[in-house]
């Protein structure tokens, strides 16, 4: 047990100081709502993190890079509206044409910010922002005020998300959030197996170092820009499934909560580090926050978002000071470890 | 509903004897030249284009040699997009704003300005509040009578007793606040609505996903819950998907104000047996004749003022009930759509 926790990176304790913490906001919840416990909560907390995992994990990828993508909302939204609008004139289109769609659609948004950040050398927060307000501007234009209705979607598109896909202990796992997290599991594996993904985390550390050694980080931060914009237009797509009806509202709001799960799930703002694991646990824990809150009679509609900010500043301090307690108490013990094997072989 | 369409026929009826009695209708002469500009909550939803096309449609007919444009903030901006764009409407010598008020009293100022530089403020769907800088206030439907409404349909779906819930628009909408507090108090004051108990008031900010997710928790939270009354468009169509989604729908329905072609499959399949609404496209087309004829002078804007609005007939203003010191002028009627006529209407 203590050989594992000793081998376990700083990412890994702060993964598991994140559940430690999801689990401990779920016993509060429990002690103060009653019935609180169902298998509808799971289905809940899970049909919205199948989206939000998704664009926690788009800003990861850009926030690794030392960037910000401020536009996530307006992509998700713009790609919803458009994906919506081709497939209720070609209800015959596969699946597969679709989800391609999507993600190039994304991808193209993507490459935009990408091409200034990474090539125009603006701050990305400026170009985002101008970006978040010009999409959201173009998809006010190309709706022409109409808005798109689940009835002339095809049956299987809404179907998707609340199909059941397996059942674990009376939990039921639903095909939207299955996808998201294989979508996740993918990332996961490419940026801590795949070369050119590594190099995320050396231009985030370090991009004097990582020109130095020989990497193209104008290409690097590009190709987070575009792999975070396909993923925007991914959860666009979950999100047409899922809602059915678009407006040019939809996804109005999800640059701020995706920025909130990536750096609740541990995610240095500034750069270097992080998980899309740990992206995804911070999209379920401020989703257990958003959702149990509702329910929680004595927090009124008007304070409920300044309660949730302030259980997000908690659950993220409770982890930082956790998650380094811990690693300064495992580095003691080595420590400690170290001068006794010293000691013993001193003595002759 | 039926007893609205009487009252409207009577009151009509008693308009018109009044009018011979005293003056005629003020017919509204067409040609004259005046800018004026529609404000909407913001861009993008349906129902603000359907009373764009009507007020075209006004426009075209007076033949105004002068700009009628379609202006409003993105939807992410839209408090602080309408008070900038009323703003810049006192200085660009502008006829008339017509303005669906998203921004409660805090446009009050602007609309203020706008009248001492000479242009006039029309409100539509949602009005000033306070009534601050508000020249009339074109109301869609008797705000009372749409907390009766809705208290009827609850008390239909219901059965007469059980636990209702409202999911409404954003906190600060004035026309949402004003029918949950006429539903509340007709709830609370006809022994008819005894055994039916409203339980809680939550906001979808008009987004599909804070609606659906907000219509969920409130199947968590009141176990008991037999009906969610929503007074927006987008806030009814949202519920009635998550309640679908989750098999909830013989459980809990959904009611409030829809776009029949919106609603069409939820009312078919039993999710939302009854809803409400009105005519956008009419309340542009009287909002802009309203407007029309203040610009140009040819109203004064007066309590008694009695007008021709076109192919909609005679208008006139009154006092609002609902806000003292506030005039408004009445459109009514609205429909109640249900399983009979709601797939002709969504055509």
């Amino acid at each position: 047990m203590t050989g594992l926790f000793n081998r376990l990176s700083p990412q890994g304790l702060r993964i598991l100081a994140l559940l430690a913490v999801i689990l401990l906001l779920l016993a509060f919840f429990a002690s103060q709502i009653d019935g609180y416990f169902n298998a509808r909560l799971f289905s809940r907390i899970s049909g919205s993190v199948a989206i939000m995992a998704l664009i926690a994990t788009a800003q990861t990828l850009v926030i690794l890079t030392r960037n910000i993508d401020l536009s996530i909302g307006s992509v998700v939204g713009f790609t919803a509206f458009a994906a919506g609008n081709l497939v209720s004139t070609n209800p015959e289109m596969s699946a597969l044409l679709l989800v391609l769609f999507c993600c190039c659609f994304g991808a193209c948004f993507g490459a935009v910010n990408g091409l200034i950040v990474a090539y125009g050398r603006v701050p990305s927060i400026i170009v985002t922002l101008a970006t978040m307000a010009i999409f959201r501007s173009l998809l006010v234009e190309y709706s022409d005020g109409k808005s798109i209705t689940t009835n002339t979607l095809p049956a299987w598109l809404t179907e998707f998300p609340n199909l059941p896909v397996f059942t674990v202990f009376g939990l039921e796992f639903r095909a939207a959030f299955v996808a998201a997290l294989i979508v996740v599991l993918a990332a996961h594996l490419a940026l801590t197996r795949l070369r050119p993904m590594r190099q995320f985390f050396a231009v985030g550390s370090n991009p004097e170092a990582a020109e130095m050694a020989g990497i193209d980080a104008r290409r690097v931060v590009f190709s987070a820009f575009v792999l975070s914009g396909a993923l925007a237009g991914l959860a666009g797509l979950m999100f047409l499934a899922r809602f059915g009806n678009i407006t040019v509202v939809a996804g109005l709001g999800f640059e701020l909560k995706s920025v909130a799960a990536a750096v609740v799930g541990g995610v240095n703002i500034f750069g270097g580090s992080g998980t899309v694991i740990g992206a995804l646990l911070g999209a379920v824990l401020v989703d257990v926050i958003d959702t149990s809150l509702v329910r929680w009679a004595i927090v009124s509609e008007f304070w409920r978002e300044a309660v949730l900010g302030a259980l997000i500043l908690l659950s993220v301090t409770t982890d930082t000071l956790f998650t380094r307690r811990l690693v300064a108490w495992r580095a003691a013990r080595a420590h400690a470890r170290r001068e006794a094997a010293l000691n013993q072989e001193a003595r002759p | 509903m039926k007893t609205t369409k009487i009252l409207g026929a009577v009151a009509a009826l008693m308009l018109g004897g009044a009018g011979l009695a005293y003056a005629d209708a003020i017919k509204l002469e067409g040609g004259k030249d005046t800018s004026m500009i529609l404000l909407p909550k913001f861009l993008g939803i349906l129902v603000f284009d359907q009373a764009n096309e009507g007020a075209q449609e006004a426009h075209k007919e007076l033949a105004n040699p002068g700009k009628l444009d379609f202006v409003g903030p993105t939807p992410e901006n839209s408090v602080a997009g309408q008070i900038e764009i009323m703003t810049t409407a006192a200085t660009q010598k502008l006829g008339a704003v017509m303005l669906s008020n998203n921004a409660g009293d805090q446009i009050a100022p602007a609309a203020e300005a706008a009248q001492a530089a000479g242009t006039k403020v029309v409100t539509w769907d949602s009005p000033i509040p306070s009534a601050k800088g508000e020249s009339v206030f074109v109301a869609q439907v008797d705000f009372g009578s749409i907390g009766v409404v809705m208290a009827d349909m609850a008390h239909s779906i219901l059965g007469g007793a059980g636990e209702m819930a409202v999911l409404s628009a954003t906190p600060d909408a004035a026309n949402q606040n004003a029918w949950i507090e006429a539903m509340k108090k007709t709830l609370a004051e006809d022994a008819k609505y005894k055994d039916i108990k409203l339980v809680d008031v939550v906001y979808g900010d008009d987004q599909s996903e804070v609606s659906y997710n907000r219509a969920l928790a409130l199947v968590d939270k009141y176990p008991n819950l037999g009906l969610i009354m929503a007074p927006t468009t987008v806030g009814i169509q949202a519920a009635a998907k998550a309640m679908q989604d989750e098999g909830l729908c013989d459980r809990v329905r959904v009611s409030g104000l829809g776009l029949p072609s919106e609603m069409v499959s939820y009312t078919m399949n039993g999710c939302a047996p009854e809803f409400a609404l009105w005519d956008f496209r009419d309340l542009g087309y009287l909002s802009y004749y309203t407007a029309y004829g203040l610009a140009t002078g040819q109203l004064k804007g007066e309590i008694g003022e009695t007008f021709t609005a076109g192919r909609m007939g005679d208008y006139t203003i009154e006092a609002d009930p609902g806000r003292e010191g506030a005039k408004r002028i009445l459109m009514g009627p609205f429909t109640v759509y249900n399983k009979d006529n709601v797939e002709a209407a969504a055509k």
